[in-house]
Formats: structure tokens, C-alpha cells, sequence
């Protein structure tokens, strides 16, 4: 009698192997167990990758989702945990030369699944007091992309919006944030990303103003500071 | 409030479940779910336990593998407990982790003496981290095992007598169970030790699209069929006076809320007496 760990460990291959077996009632019935843990990851996959989903249509996202399966398996068993590699793994399929934004896109899924599901803070008003230090809310989220998936990204997510989408190739920057329980997206211009990450150090004020001055001289630092801080993407402590 | 027939809890449904009247009702959420930093799920599933009993259902601890627990699940499992104060926690009697792996199922094993002793191991180690009792759900099984040395209702009181588990018997599983693998349900729900068990579950199944009623599947996407019905009858009848609280699972093809409200109408009634009566009488 094979102990309990050598049985796992050879149900667990045959779980992910391919392989069809001679048909019966045995074979069919263990294909329930295999269709199920197949089907659970690529629908966990599709839920986190709604977009993605969108722009390759249900059967090309499960054929994906099942190749992706084979080379990152779930490792633990909260859904929403599961695909963090997803949009490296894109980026690194020859056909995705086609779709040069997909990865992007795929970025964009998981930074509004991360900003959604992120720990909370109380919101913050601005004020300007010397000692006072900045931080980036747990919910906020940056992505820089060198191709227009935020446009696209968004299109997809409300209805009818991708219709005549015909967006201007150029670098786009993104900043999720949750000032209250709804995430929201908006646009940013490298000025703003790089005051986003000076302030994901947690600097004083006045330090980060100075910062992001010294390297953007014609930018308003403290109007984007207020306007970061009135968009929850920033709290003032 | 006593919580007597309750239902799994669905967003969709969150505005009709916080005005719903039904005395007794409590919601149930699989704890995996909300196994998160914060936002606006875990703010919704606050809302609700402020006005409801709530049962959190795990689905990922794999207490039948090898392997111990996962701890750092376990401590993410302990913090939901600790912030929800569920009146109930359970979890399944089944495997899905393997090593690195982890598989979105509840996955068969031989019920041997050695399963035995490593599945009580895990049941202690569980109930140590979570500072409380869980109850231990029987599984759906689909596939003939060699290698038994355990009946399914003897393993689960066995794990009762070492553990001090309670257990959590889902009608539906024992049906399809025993439809599958060709036992008699009531045999089984006779053979189970009195007095332990904490929650019933209740849900429907679907036949297998190319095997049809040779092979039932525990979708939870379709009613509660006439038969787990009549089974839930058998099983509240053996109960006594102590009947456990029992929830209507649904998790795919949801219908209105109120299809679900009468479902658990029904349960309610029975539990409290009333004649089982078939849906065309």
C-alpha cells in the first residue's frame, strides 16, 4: 500500500499532465478532478485578467491561461494571489508581437486588482507644515508603459469604448488609487511618477517639493502634491 | 437570535441580504475570499456581520495532505476569525496542496490508518493556530480508491473522538457520493456518531454532460434536488432536538435572491418541525 504522501504526489502529476487515458468510467471520473483544478485556475486567471481577457476572447484567454497553468502553477489557495508573473509571462510569448500592448494591459489588470484589494488609511487633507511627511497610500499603484495601454486598458473597461479606438502611439503612465472603497485611474506625466516614487520613501515634505523640483524646474511640485494628495494617492502625516 | 437555515453569501445580493427579515438567517462566505488587506470587500463583509451570524467555510487549508497546514495560511486564516467572529469554521476533508502546488479542488484520498493519524496531526495543529474548534466537511468523491481501511462516516468519527473537531455533513456530497461510488446514503448518514455535528449543507448537483446520472457532479449550480431533500429529513430526524444550523450553497448560476430565500424558507421550516412536504404535493 503506497503511503499517503506517494499517493499525492502521483495524483498531483497526473492532475497536470495532458495525457488522455484509454475511456471508462475510472478515467472519466478522474478527469472531473482534472477539468476542475484545470478549469478553477484559468477561471481565478480570467477574473484577475478581465481585460486581457477582452482583447483575446474566451478561448484564446483559456488557451493562454492553460499554457501559463503549466509554468506557474497556483502556489497557494487565495484566487486572487494567483498570476502575478502573468503579464511577464505575455511579454515573453513570440505571438504577442502582435498585440505589443498586451502586456501592458495585463499590468494594468493586476495593479487595479492590487489597488482594490490593498490594506486602508484614513484620508488625508493637505497642509503644508514644515514637518510634516508624505506617504504613498497601501492602495496606490504606479505603472509607467512605453506603449498607450492605458488608453486602451481603459476603453475596454467601459462599455461600447473600444469601438473606433484608434489611440496615439506613445508612453503612458497610470496611477491607481482608492481614496475611498472605489478605485480610480488617472493619467500621469513623468513628473508625477517621479514624485509618486521620491514619495514612496516617505520624505518630509518640503525634501520631496525640493526633489522633484530640482529635477522637473518648470512643474508646480506643490500643486501635484495637493492634487495627489486630494486623488488618495498620497497621505500627509 | 438563534441561527437556524442560512446562505452563502453573494455580493450581487448584498442591498436584498441587509433587508432581509427572515428570522435566524445567517450568511456564509468562503474565508479565502476576504483573505485580504482591506478594501471594499472586506468593508462589505463588516456591514454584513454587524447585522448577521456569519460562518466563515475554508477551502484551502488541505488538512488531508502529508504535508502540515500552510502556517502563514493559517495566520491569515486566524486574523479573519479574530476580526469576524464567526460562529462557526470549517473546512474540508480533502486535499489540494502538493509541495509547491496548489489545486482550486477537493481532492480524494485512501482513507488508511495512516491518513488517519496525519490528517488528526493537521486537525490539531488547525485548531491550535485558529483558537477554536473547526468542523470537518465530508467530501463529493467521484473516483473508486483501492486501498480503503476506513469507512467515510467511521474516519470522520474517528476524527471527531482524537481531535475534538466537530463535523460539518453535506447532504448533497453524501448523495453524490453515494450515487458515484454506489453506498447507501442512509447507511451512511445512520453511521455517523450523534451529537457532532455543527452544520448541514445543502446544495444541488448536475449529471455529467457525456455520462449523464452515472457520474453526478456537485456543481452547486442548480436546486437542492427532491432527494438530498428527503435525505436532509433522515439527517434532522437522527438530530433529535439539537438541530445543527444548515445553509443553502450556491456558488455558480446564481439566481435571484428570493429563489435562494425560499430554498432556505424550506430548510428553515423543516428544521423547526414542520412535515416534509415534496414540491408537487
Amino acid at each position: 500500500m503506497p503511503s499517503l504522501a506517494d499517493f499525492q504526489s502521483r495524483f498531483a502529476q497526473a492532475l497536470m499532465s495532458d495525457e488522455q487515458s484509454a475511456p471508462s468510467l475510472r478515467a472519466h471520473a478522474f478527469a472531473v478532478y482534472r477539468n476542475t483544478s484545470a478549469r478553477g485556475t484559468v477561471e481565478a486567471l480570467r477574473a484577475t485578467y478581465a481585460t486581457v481577457n477582452q482583447l483575446l476572447g474566451d478561448d484564446g484567454f483559456t488557451q493562454v491561461a492553460l499554457e501559463y497553468r503549466h509554468e506557474a502553477p497556483p502556489t497557494g489557495p487565495v484566487v486572487s494571489d494567483y498570476g502575478a508573473g502573468f503579464a511577464g509571462f505575455l511579454a515573453r510569448q513570440p505571438w504577442t508581437c502582435e498585440l505589443p500592448y498586451l502586456a501592458d494591459v495585463a499590468r494594468l489588470d493586476w495593479l487595479w486588482l492590487e489597488s482594490f484589494l490593498s490594506g486602508n488609511a484614513d484620508p488625508s487633507t493637505w497642509r503644508a507644515a514644515r514637518d510634516a511627511r508624505i506617504s504613498l497610500h497601501p492602495a496606490a499603484r504606479v505603472a509607467w508603459l512605453t506603449t498607450p495601454a492605458l488608453t486602451i486598458w481603459q476603453a475596454h473597461r467601459q462599455p461600447g469604448g473600444f469601438d473606433d479606438l484608434e489611440p496615439e502611439w506613445r508612453e503612458e503612465g497610470a496611477l491607481f488609487a482608492r481614496p475611498g472603497l472605489q478605485v480610480c485611474v488617472h493619467p500621469i506625466e513623468r513628473t508625477c511618477r517621479y514624485l509618486l516614487a521620491i514619495a514612496a520613501g516617505s520624505p518630509r515634505v518640503d525634501q520631496c517639493v525640493a526633489a522633484v523640483a530640482e529635477a522637473y524646474p518648470q512643474s508646480n511640485v506643490p500643486e501635484l502634491l495637493q492634487q495627489c494628495v486630494a486623488a488618495g494617492a498620497l497621505i500627509i502625516h | 437570535m438563534n441561527p437556524s437555515a442560512g446562505l452563502s453569501f453573494k455580493p450581487i445580493h448584498f442591498e436584498q441580504a441587509m433587508t432581509c427579515p427572515a428570522e435566524g438567517l445567517w450568511f456564509e462566505v468562503h474565508a479565502e475570499n476576504y483573505m485580504v488587506g482591506g478594501g471594499p470587500r472586506l468593508a462589505m463583509l463588516q456591514e454584513l456581520r454587524q447585522r448577521f451570524p456569519l460562518s466563515l467555510h475554508g477551502v484551502g487549508l488541505s488538512l488531508a495532505s502529508a504535508e502540515e497546514p500552510d502556517r502563514d495560511h493559517l495566520a491569515r486564516f486566524r486574523q479573519l476569525i479574530d476580526r469576524f467572529e464567526p460562529f462557526l469554521v470549517s473546512e474540508h476533508l480533502a486535499w489540494s496542496r502538493h509541495g509547491e502546488t496548489s489545486f482550486p479542488d477537493l481532492l480524494p484520498f485512501p482513507r488508511t490508518n495512516e491518513a488517519l493519524e496525519i490528517i488528526a496531526r493537521n486537525i490539531d495543529i488547525a485548531q491550535d493556530m485558529l483558537g477554536r474548534q473547526i468542523l470537518i466537511e465530508n467530501p463529493s468523491l467521484y473516483l473508486h480508491l483501492e486501498d480503503h481501511e476506513w469507512p467515510e462516516s467511521m474516519f470522520l468519527a474517528e476524527l471527531v473522538k482524537r481531535t475534538g473537531c466537530g463535523l460539518l455533513i453535506d447532504v448533497n456530497n453524501v448523495f453524490v457520493s453515494a450515487s458515484n461510488l454506489g453506498f447507501h446514503p442512509i447507511s451512511y448518514l445512520d453511521a455517523l456518531p450523534r451529537g457532532v455535528i455543527g452544520e448541514i449543507h445543502l446544495a444541488g448537483h448536475t449529471p455529467d454532460p457525456l455520462l449523464g446520472e452515472a457520474l453526478l457532479i456537485d456543481s452547486h449550480d442548480a436546486p437542492i434536488s427532491e432527494e438530498v431533500w428527503q435525505l436532509y429529513d433522515w439527517l434532522l430526524a437522527l438530530s433529535g432536538r439539537d438541530r445543527p444550523p444548515t445553509l443553502i450553497e450556491r456558488d455558480d448560476n446564481i439566481p435571484e435572491f428570493d429563489e435562494l430565500l425560499g430554498e432556505r424558507e424550506r430548510a428553515a421550516c423543516m428544521m423547526a418541525g414542520c412535515r416534509q412536504e415534496t414540491v408537487d404535493a
